[in-house]
């Protein structure tokens, strides 16, 4: 392929030596050794090393693609990945169905606001049996804070359990609530903890080994992000780079596994033309890397969750809770405006979802 | 860039202990991963507090407790430096404390007078056991006067009491001091690369020895009105918040709010007087927004066993504070 070497992911200062050497496109670069290359463009070896092992697998990438599918076939190969319900209805409805299987989305908010709690109950959501409407799957949680508390994953388990128990009609579904206990929620639970960016790069780049090795695993959550990744770096260009790896990872794992991720980021003051405002943290380039970002915030003392970007639902904003049991909708009371179409539809969702709440009547 | 040929080299290291990393919630839950202790925390000494903390002060993560002069911050770190010597049985963690003050030399005559006191804060405890443990040598005082020697202590100092299993706690008093007078209005990025820097050590040393390490910080006023680049965390009524913004917000775990309230309280006929103080839980991970009454004593800081006060309830007058009879 004609692909030019300024369009790859390799540090400027090597690119200008590359371009000045001559080589413009990666097909002048793929069939050289690297020392020969490292002669040629006057680049150390280990980083005439790395232009090769970018170009490279690109170019493997892009002889291996499994033929080309028609839009029709997408269509349906999505609507039977499913959705992650989060329990909390309103949200749900703006999500079009829950959080989706095979895309990345990214959460973001302030301390406290609730980011971990909905990881948490995603994860207890995701392991809901098949008869419920749920996916039946597993999910593996990376830790990079230290917020995730057992005793809180204990809480939501319980309640997920009661909550499928009161729901159990048929034998089929009363068969698999025995399934379907605290202690069962808790070993399908699988849990990293991971203390700076260099073992959560490591881990992302194992992570295709442990999916193949647990095909039964449809959640990955990754909380948070931001946390590594705003120390410690003096070259924020670096910072970009890694970033932006990890993002493609995690996108290519998301469609060739099935599974949901989930990244959690911070907030951060940004100071403009004199006005502040708090924003999304890890910079402009960091806001295109999930396919979805949501956005939990504060407004008085309620809870709002903004949809910001979606390729497939309409923008909205929606309130929620935390309750003892989890992540829920917010008491009806007091639910300040709520900007969701009523019109939004929902994806497919043709699996036999019985109601979880009753409240859902635009479902199609 | 060598980075991409260090990521392969350090992938291959980390890969056995990665994997091995991975374990079940269940395993954590069951108390089989030792490095990742599930339900113990820190006692506050307290029953009451204790109940509001779901157990106490979790042992890793930053644990910050904010709040104006006078409430009562620094009498919380101290009893947390008595309450750490006691054994696992009895809410402790059978070791010492490091207590780093940054503004005010350290309070020696009411650490002396907690210590003699400490039979009366806590009766459930045999008295052989209170007798028997050598309080203020297992309290190692640290000052610093400004960012550098406080750096200096966190990442020099303090490890090799952690390391030799002398210290199991480690209290900063405060952390707002020097990160607000060090630093000027528009240098808020230098100070934000600081506050990390300071904050991923403490993390480090928290994680590493599973330590608790309690963060003492001051409040700021509130400005009328909204504020687009303030988050309020959903206290619309504080008229103070925690110091130091944002940056420091996102380092903290568990964010505890002391308030001093007006009025008086007393325990019973055990005869002397405090100023109540409310105690609010800001944002944690495994604790709801709640509330409790304490008040500070000769003996110590105990919770008031009035039913917990939920803060998203707006009864913020002093007629609702249930001020106990015989005050």
């Amino acid at each position: 392929m004609q692909r030019e070497v300024s369009s790859y992911a390799i540090a400027p200062s090597v690119k200008v030596k590359l371009l000045n050497a001559g080589f413009l496109s990666a097909a002048d670069l793929c069939d050289l050794r690297p020392l020969q290359l490292s002669k040629e463009a006057c680049i150390s070896q280990e980083e005439a090393v790395e232009v090769l092992q970018a170009v490279r697998c690109e170019l493997g990438q892009e002889r291996a693609a499994a033929g080309r599918l028609t839009a029709l076939e997408l269509l349906g190969r999505e609507q039977e990945l499913g959705t992650i319900v989060t329990f909390c209805s309103a949200l749900d409805m703006a999500l079009g169905g829950g959080m989706p299987v095979g895309k990345t989305t990214e959460v973001c908010g302030a301390p406290g606001v609730g980011k971990t709690q909905l990881c948490i109950q995603l994860s207890v959501d995701v392991q809901i049996p098949v008869c419920f409407g749920g996916l039946g799957g597993k999910s593996l949680y990376i830790d990079t804070e230290g917020s995730f508390l057992v005793q809180r994953a204990v809480d939501l388990a319980q309640a997920a359990v009661e909550h499928c128990g009161l729901l159990a009609e048929d034998s089929e579904q009363q068969e698999a609530l025995k399934g379907f206990t605290v202690e069962t929620i808790l070993s399908n639970l699988f849990l990293v903890r991971c203390h700076d960016y260099v073992e959560l790069l490591a881990e992302t780049y194992l992570l295709a080994d442990f999916l193949a090795q647990h095909p039964g695993v449809r959640l990955v959550v990754i909380d948070s992000i931001a946390f590594s990744f705003r120390h410690d770096f003096d070259d924020l260009s670096q910072r970009t780079r890694l970033l932006n790896g990890l993002a493609q990872r995690l996108i290519q794992m998301a469609t060739n596994h099935n599974v949901a991720v989930i990244l959690t980021n911070q907030m951060t003051t940004k100071v403009w033309s004199g006005q502040s405002k708090l924003v999304p943290a890890l910079g402009e380039s960091w806001g295109h890397a999930a396919t979805q970002r949501l956005i939990l915030h504060w407004e008085g003392t309620h809870r709002l969750a903004s949809l910001y970007k979606s390729p497939s639902q309409r923008e909205a904003t929606v309130p929620y809770q935390i309750t003892g049991q989890g992540f829920r909708d917010a008491p009806p009371s007091d639910q300040p405006k709520a900007s969701d179409d009523p019109s939004v539809r929902q994806s497919g969702s043709l699996s036999k979802r019985p109601r979880m709440e009753e409240d859902q009547s635009t479902r199609t | 860039m060598v980075c991409m040929g260090n990521m392969d080299w350090e992938q291959l290291e980390l890969n056995p202990r990665i994997i091995a990393a991975v374990k079940k919630a269940l395993q954590v839950h069951r108390g089989e991963c030792p490095s990742l202790e599930p339900g113990h925390k820190l006692s506050l000494a307290c029953p009451v507090l204790d109940a509001l903390l779901r157990g106490g002060v979790p042992l890793s993560g930053i644990t910050e407790l904010a709040g104006e002069s006078s409430a009562g911050k620094t009498q919380f770190g101290l009893q947390l430096c008595l309450s750490v010597q006691y054994p696992l049985a009895y809410g402790g963690l059978n070791s010492g404390a490091v207590y780093i003050c940054t503004e005010d030399s350290f309070p020696i005559k009411r650490l002396r007078q907690l210590i003699t006191q400490q039979a009366r804060l806590r009766p459930e405890l045999p008295q052989a056991l209170i007798r028997s443990i050598r309080f203020s040598d297992n309290i190692y005082i640290e000052h610093a006067a400004d960012l550098g020697a406080l750096q200096a202590c966190v990442s020099q100092r303090v490890p090799i009491l952690l390391s030799r299993g002398l210290v199991r706690l480690v209290v900063v008093d405060s952390v707002a001091a020097l990160f607000r007078s060090e630093f000027q209005a528009d240098e808020g990025i230098e100070r934000a690369r600081h506050m990390l820097a300071f904050a991923a050590t403490l993390h480090r040393l928290s994680h590493n020895y599973s330590t608790p390490v309690l963060c003492i910080n001051q409040v700021t006023d509130v400005m009328d009105g909204p504020d687009p680049a303030h988050c309020n965390f959903g206290l619309v009524d504080n008229k103070v918040l925690p110091a130091l913004g944002m940056a420091w917000a996102n380092q903290v775990m568990v964010r505890l709010m002391l308030l001093r309230l007006p009025g008086c309280v007393g325990i019973g006929e055990q005869g002397g007087t405090s100023a109540p103080r409310r105690l609010e839980v800001v944002f944690a991970p495994h604790l709801p927004r709640a509330s409790c009454l304490c008040g500070v004593w000769e003996e110590g800081v105990r919770g008031l066993p009035n039913r917990p006060r939920s803060v998203t309830k707006r009864l913020e007058t002093t007629g609702e504070l249930g001020l106990n009879d015989g005050t």
